[in-house]
């Protein structure tokens, strides 16, 4: 099915949002900054590009464990075995299903998670890893396919909420490759409006806030006075880039009213020490905070510390329980809130860890057979989907690539993962290319789907 | 100066890798604690035979010839006893909660020291948890009785009995070293030095590295450690092959030696160990960068006299009581496939002949 979209093709490349970036805003450049913001301005004014019916109220929190973990020291443990690792297994509330016994939480909510243990991608490097992982596909250049919160955000966004609806929590930028995306990255051909606002670590947005020096009253003239001039020199001037300046005063503005829910101090005491001190587990409680709050698609992540090459076990003693911890934290504090049931909860990286130990006792890059979780939303509790060989070398059952994935993920939010993009001066593309078909055994909904 | 040669005298594997062994006291024979079990080999033959297992990575083991038997530490937190005749466990004692990272010897054989301690996220920027069960324990050999549970900062990775058997020391993934009269279990100093630990710049907010060996000096009075130097990307394994000598017992420990400048590739160094002549010690681990993997030093001067480049992370250097035999253990890479069906060896043994002049 097509459907009409209502974007221009040079949104993709030639606006100057694309040649700033984000992070020059949330550094404290006000000005440079705000042009890098200014497109995401149009989130809360693009028309009404969907039927209501889309707008289900669904909303997601991806747990994106950069830098891609370990499946035998996660979701797929082989204990006593030359691959397994010196972490054992430990028995779960599905009965027979077993999991790393690093996670005792996790396997407490076995019965509200969806597990698969078969995933088999391509990409064995981060960056080709990441694209695939969080795009649905790999690249085919000049073309850049919009990232999972960039599609979900434009499919389930709210236009009337003064909340990003797509954030990004990671405090250590440094570490992945997002610090060097530009704002057209994220979103691809849908435009840079359905990029992240990003938070977290430096990227937090103190200037958001009013200095104390500053009244309300003067605040108020010296931004009518702004506005004015820079009104007067962008209708004398005709300047694209005055207008997208102040575009961006506008998202400020916006962003203004929300600063509260970017700060990690003003969320409860007492939900922060249950979620565990460590800059991961604060972002994802205030990733819940933020779903609670109006954003669609959160995605937390924190650099790329899963990627042990080294010190495997020694990163993974304290990646996991900390993992363990927020996931338990977080899909329990959703149950409860009435939330779940609209919440999809994914928690992957770009691929899984090898079974065989380097000499640096590190395991290397392994998108052969390797494992992930989701909770909530459509997904179907309590399954394990797919099975690896006994030493965790290859999938030997339900195998499912990147494609599968997503055209599962799409359909439990709700979104048809076959619908085509039709958009000006671009050829033809799929929501999730080859036709591929969701995984029905993972799905609560499974009326309409491909075979 | 002194200067040294090193001589390859045998090569041998065991089935997985070797993460801890100790050297008999006649030198004819080696108990390797290995990630599939506990090993005795024999160094002339170069023949071994398993000895008994934990449920997890067996970290450490060494001969107590005097009940001739073998005692191990593994990552399930357990210490047994192995009688060696019968090849039979004759005692186990469930010590931590958590891994077991290294457990030392009494130089009378009375006792034994064993570390531990989970890295768990404490603070925002990764700071570790305070210990959930006392990070230092010591065991008498005989009786297995716990004498002292002592309070560190996990993950405890290291420790060391004085030559006089009067003091354990132990370091940690901070840096920190502590040491305790071991009559009494009080402590006797600490100090920290912050050299041995990453905190990652990128990547990885988190900590890594910390102090992976120590051992005292012949004269008791000063502490070898060992590690790596700082990391930004604590994922490259890049740091500083790295020791430094510690004047511990001092009113104020003070840092006397390390590595000196143009003698250190990369790589993470896991082991230290002090030649019986009290002159030279060994430092090995792993090659991430330059030419050498294990490398011996004049105590006194700190200077290097000998490299060695063995193709497999060091993970445990042992001297002979006689100080003629340096012998190093460790590992290779996991082999990826398997041949008849087993995956081929990947333990490494590598006994060399010390010729100091």
């Amino acid at each position: 099915m097509k459907r009409p979209h209502n974007h221009s093709g040079d949104r993709t490349c030639n606006s100057p949002e694309h040649t700033i970036h984000r992070r020059m805003f949330l550094d404290g450049s006000m000005a440079a900054g705000a042009a890098s913001v200014a497109s995401f301005n149009g989130l809360f004014s693009i028309p009404a590009i969907a039927d209501e019916t889309r707008r289900n109220g669904k909303k997601c929190i991806l747990l994106w464990l950069c830098g891609a973990p370990s499946q035998f020291e996660t979701w797929d443990p082989k204990p006593n075995t030359p691959t397994g690792g010196p972490f054992g297994a430990i028995d779960t509330q599905t009965p027979g299903v077993q999991i790393s016994s690093l996670m005792p939480k996790s396997s407490s909510i076995m019965d509200r998670l969806a597990i698969v243990r078969s995933m088999k991608t391509r990409p064995s490097e981060h960056f080709q890893g990441i694209d695939v992982l969080t795009r649905g596909d790999q690249p085919r250049p000049p073309f850049v396919r919009p990232i999972l919160g960039s599609v979900v955000a434009e499919q389930l966004g709210q236009l009337d909420s003064p909340v990003p609806q797509f954030v990004l929590l990671d405090p250590c930028p440094e570490g992945n490759e997002f610090k060097g995306f530009k704002a057209g990255n994220w979103a691809g051909w849908l435009g840079a409006e359905y990029g992240p606002v990003r938070a977290g670590g430096e990227y937090s947005i103190p200037d958001l806030l009013r200095p104390e020096t500053l009244s309300e009253t003067d605040h108020s003239d010296r931004e009518a006075l702004r506005r004015f001039l820079s009104r007067k020199f962008e209708n004398d001037q005709r300047s694209k880039a005055a207008a997208s300046y102040n575009a961006a005063f506008e998202r400020v503005k916006g962003l203004m009213s929300c600063a509260p829910l970017f700060d990690l101090n003003k969320l409860p005491e007492q939900d922060r020490q249950r979620y565990g001190g460590g800059a991961f587990s604060q972002h994802v409680l205030q990733a819940r905070h933020l779903i609670e709050n109006g954003s669609t698609f959160v995605m937390v992540a924190n650099g790329m510390p899963w990627d042990n090459h080294v010190f495997q076990h020694e990163m993974h003693q304290m990646l996991v329980p900390e993992f363990d911890n927020v996931l338990f934290q977080l899909v329990t504090d959703l149950e409860d809130r009435g939330m779940l049931e609209d919440t999809l909860v994914i928690a992957m990286g770009e691929f899984g860890r090898t079974p065989w130990l380097n000499e640096a006792r590190g395991r290397d890059h392994y998108p052969n057979a390797w494992s992930l979780a989701m909770a909530g939303a459509g997904v179907k509790p309590g399954v394990v989907y797919g099975a690896t060989d006994k030493y965790g070398v290859e999938v030997v059952d339900g195998q499912v690539d990147n494609h599968r994935l997503f055209a599962t993920i799409f359909s439990a939010l709700g979104i048809d993962p076959h619908e085509e993009y039709d958009l000006p001066g671009l050829p033809t593309f799929q929501r999730v290319e080859e036709d591929a078909a969701p995984i029905a055994e993972l799905l609560i909904k499974t009326d309409g789907l491909k075979a | 100066m002194i200067s040294t040669s090193l001589s390859l005298t045998a090569d041998f594997k065991l089935p997985t890798g070797i993460l801890g062994a100790s050297v008999s006291d006649d030198g004819t024979s080696l108990v390797a604690a290995c990630m599939d079990g506990i090993y005795q080999a024999d160094l002339q033959s170069q023949s071994s035979e398993k000895i008994g297992q934990h449920s997890s990575y067996v970290s450490s083991a060494a001969f107590l010839p005097e009940r001739d038997a073998v005692i191990s530490a593994g990552y399930d937190g357990v210490i047994q006893w192995i009688d060696l005749p019968t090849k039979q466990q004759i005692r186990k004692l469930q010590l931590h909660d958590f891994w077991s990272w290294d457990m030392a010897v009494s130089p009378d054989r009375s006792l034994i020291a064993s570390v531990t301690g989970q890295y768990l996220a404490g603070d925002y920027k990764y700071e570790p948890l305070a210990e959930r069960e006392p990070s230092v324990k010591i065991v008498a050999t005989v009786t297995g009785e716990v004498l002292h549970s002592l309070p560190h900062v996990p993950s405890v990775q290291a420790v060391a009995f004085s030559p006089d058997g009067k003091f354990v020391a132990a370091g940690n993934l901070m840096g920190e070293v502590r040491v305790w009269n071991v009559h009494s279990g009080k402590l006797a100093a600490s100090f920290t030095t912050s050299d041995f630990t990453s905190w990652g710049i990128i990547k990885s907010h988190s900590y890594l590295g910390g102090i992976f060996a120590l051992k005292f000096t012949p004269d008791g009075k000063e502490l070898l450690l060992a590690g790596m130097g700082p990391m930004q990307d604590p994922m490259a394994g890049n740091g500083r092959q790295l020791w430094q000598k510690w004047s511990w017992n001092d009113s104020e420990p003070c840092k006397l030696d390390e590595t000196h400048k143009g003698e250190s590739g990369e790589g993470l160094m896991e082991t230290v160990a002090v030649h019986p002549d009290g002159r030279q010690f060994v430092m090995g681990g792993r090659l991430r960068g330059g030419d050498w993997n294990a490398a011996m030093f004049d105590l006194a001067s700190g200077v290097r006299t000998a490299t060695l480049k063995t193709g497999f992370r060091v993970t445990e250097a042992n001297f002979t009581a006689d100080g003629q035999q340096l012998i190093l253990v460790g590992a290779q890479g996991q082999p990826k496939k398997m041949v008849d069906g087993a995956f081929p060896n990947f333990g490494r043994v590598e006994v060399y002949d010390v010729a100091a002049g």
